[in-house]
């Protein structure tokens, strides 16, 4: 009967855990993550008659990602002096411990004296979307530039960027034992 | 610190760069140390971010929830009939025969035609060739599944010298389509697969020194589209026609 809604879901539901996975990795809170989500899910479906065919799923992520900046001021307003959650460039990694702790990360960075979950929660936020689209989605750099609304050229540095710092936070404290088991 | 190729290095560990570009690249990854342990480093970095850094899926009841609210009838809309029409791709089946004769006039250029080739020119001329680079078809056939609509079936046929060199992601005439590529020496094949609408394929054609060949399998369209010779285009095409059917 409602065929536009059947084909939204058609569209869209494939791209529920893509778009879940992003929310969380630019909210670090499951909770923000479930209202990132579902306020993008709705925005999609009442903006559906924008879409005009071409890849649902980097739209998608393009709207989430929206949600996840407006939320994202939203909480920082609360959290008026800058408490956890504020990063800058240079610093990140000084506010790697003082991030929400995410008892999942934990967990799986219990025995590692260095984790990366960790160290890539703890990027600045340009830095840390470029990496989940590509290392997750395996975007294309023309579709994380359509998604994060960035030349391709500032997708490249950033992505560059996000990279040295993992290198610099996690890979040096590990290479010696990456040494032998990279491929 | 860094070398000034470091950002095309890192295009080329990410399949972003065009064959010209990367065959650059490897030529510069012998002579310079800094970029080579940088893909190096790349390379170590993706593999634990593989199977360390956690994909969070969607539970089933936040799903649920979701599903539920776009359930609710947005206000004072209307269904697009549109979409409607476009769903039922019958009506387009039942003309398809009957058009077909239409096809093969020379009157007006065709627009698929036309969007083949300027696909094919830019994909060659701005270095966004290839998506995901590989020789293997177990890499391209689960990335096309990942990353488009379409899932063409994807072999390497090397022994009959066409190389198997990677897939893209392209847009032809308003539909996203798969594309695989290979190299026949010199030349570069690019072979698109969409979902058919069911209306007849513009007949082979030859323009500007450029060979593009139609066929249909199944629910797929295909066009090869390369400057090489017309017989070598057959012979490509007939190997691409015996393979296993396409799925979906």
């Amino acid at each position: 009967m409602n065929n536009e809604r059947g084909r939204f879901e058609a569209l869209a539901l494939p791209h529920l855990d893509a778009a879940y996975n992003l929310a969380r990795w630019l909210a670090r809170s499951p909770a923000d993550a479930d209202d990132i989500v579902q306020d993008a899910m709705l925005r999609a479906f009442r903006g559906f008659a924008v879409f005009r065919g071409g890849d649902m799923r980097a739209w998608l992520l393009a709207i989430v990602r929206n949600c996840a900046i407006t939320a994202g001021r939203k909480i920082r307003g609360r959290r008026e002096d800058g408490l956890p959650g504020e990063t800058n460039e240079r610093g990140a990694h000084l506010t790697l411990v003082a991030q929400e702790p995410d008892p999942e990360h934990v967990a799986i960075g219990a025995d590692i004296g260095r984790n990366l979950n960790a160290v890539v929660a703890g990027l600045p936020e340009e830095f840390r979307e470029v990496l989940i689209l590509r290392e997750m989605e395996e975007l294309s750099y023309r579709e994380i530039a359509e998604i994060t609304g960035a030349p391709i050229g500032t997708v490249m540095s950033r992505l560059a960027r996000a990279r040295m710092l993992v290198r610099e936070q996690w890979l040096h404290h590990v290479e010696g034992r990456a040494q032998h088991g990279m491929r | 610190m860094a070398c000034a190729e470091a950002l095309r290095v890192q295009a080329y560990f990410d399949g972003e760069l065009g064959a010209m570009d990367a065959a650059d690249i490897e030529q510069h990854l012998t002579r310079c140390a800094d970029c080579a342990a940088l893909l190096q480093s790349l390379k170590t970095m993706r593999a634990a971010f593989r199977e360390e850094v956690p994909y969070h899926r969607m539970d089933t009841g936040l799903r649920a929830r979701i599903r539920k609210a776009i359930a609710e009838p947005p206000a004072g809309r209307t269904p697009r009939s549109f979409w409607a029409g476009l769903a039922s791709g019958a009506v387009g089946t039942a003309l398809a025969a009957g058009l077909a004769v239409f096809a093969l006039l020379p009157a007006a250029p065709d627009p698929l035609l036309g969007d083949l080739l300027n696909a094919h020119m830019r994909a060659l001329i701005s270095d966004h060739l290839i998506d995901v680079a590989s020789s293997d078809h177990h890499t391209v056939k689960p990335w096309f599944s990942a990353h488009a609509d379409v899932s063409p079936p994807v072999t390497d046929f090397a022994a009959e010298n066409f190389h198997l060199i990677g897939g893209r992601a392209d847009y032809i005439d308003g539909r996203r389509a798969s594309v695989v590529v290979y190299r026949h020496g010199a030349h570069v094949i690019n072979v698109f697969a969409w979902v058919s609408d069911g209306k007849p394929l513009p007949a082979a054609a030859n323009r500007n020194g450029y060979h593009t060949v139609f066929w249909r399998r199944g629910t797929l369209d295909f066009a090869a589209v390369s400057d090489v010779a017309a017989d070598e285009m057959s012979a490509l095409v007939r190997l691409l026609k015996q393979q296993p059917d396409p799925v979906e």
